[in-house]
């Protein structure tokens, strides 16, 4: 039952990083690109590692899953960011004509 | 095929596709983008491998790879940035 609920989580996770892969050529620029691909990988990150601890127990394993997850839930929207950040800074501007 | 296996072919599949994005993206900052997530992707991968094989110290793999993926996309970024001034 506990592993159902797990092996449920992890396909939720890959459905979420699927989208997150048709929105990097579903858009056509690349501040719309930046917002889907940094949420969806996020969420999907969270799911999946959510299912990987559940799947393994209460054992050493789980709690360095866990440290992974938290240091990547703090780190993953900070270097999405400093892209953002470059991007903006070096006088990147959105083409007009370009359709979503 | 386990679960687990199948879960790892999905996600070689993924970073082919985002491989592609790299490939062909107009900026330099698509293909940083792509190198992020291909990151991201790659740390789920050796976790999935330390689950299937049941050796733990994959997962220390795992932590390096977190850590020096976030300092090169940062860095690269600032490089871009200043336009390749360090100082």
């Amino acid at each position: 039952m506990i592993d159902f609920l797990a092996y449920l989580l992890i396909v939720i996770a890959l459905i979420f990083m699927s989208l997150g892969v048709i929105g990097l050529f579903r858009f056509k620029d690349f501040y719309s690109r930046i917002l889907i691909s940094s949420k969806i990988e996020t969420v999907g990150f969270l799911t999946i590692m959510i299912g990987f601890i559940i799947l393994s127990g209460l054992s050493y394993a789980a709690m360095k899953i866990l440290l992974i997850t938290i240091l990547v839930m703090i780190t993953n929207p900070l270097s999405t960011h400093a892209i953002a950040r470059s991007a903006f800074l070096s006088g990147y501007t959105i083409n007009q004509e370009t359709r979503l | 095929m386990t679960f687990l296996e199948t879960t790892l072919f999905v996600i070689a599949i993924y970073i082919v596709l985002v491989l592609v994005r790299v490939i062909l993206g107009p900026t330099i900052w698509d293909r940083l983008l792509g190198l992020n997530a291909i990151s991201a992707k790659i740390i789920m991968s050796i976790i999935i491998l330390s689950l299937i094989t049941g050796q733990s110290y994959l997962l220390d793999v795992a932590l390096v790879y977190a850590l020096l993926g976030f300092i090169s996309t940062v860095l690269i970024a600032r490089f871009i940035e200043k336009k390749g001034d360090i100082s």
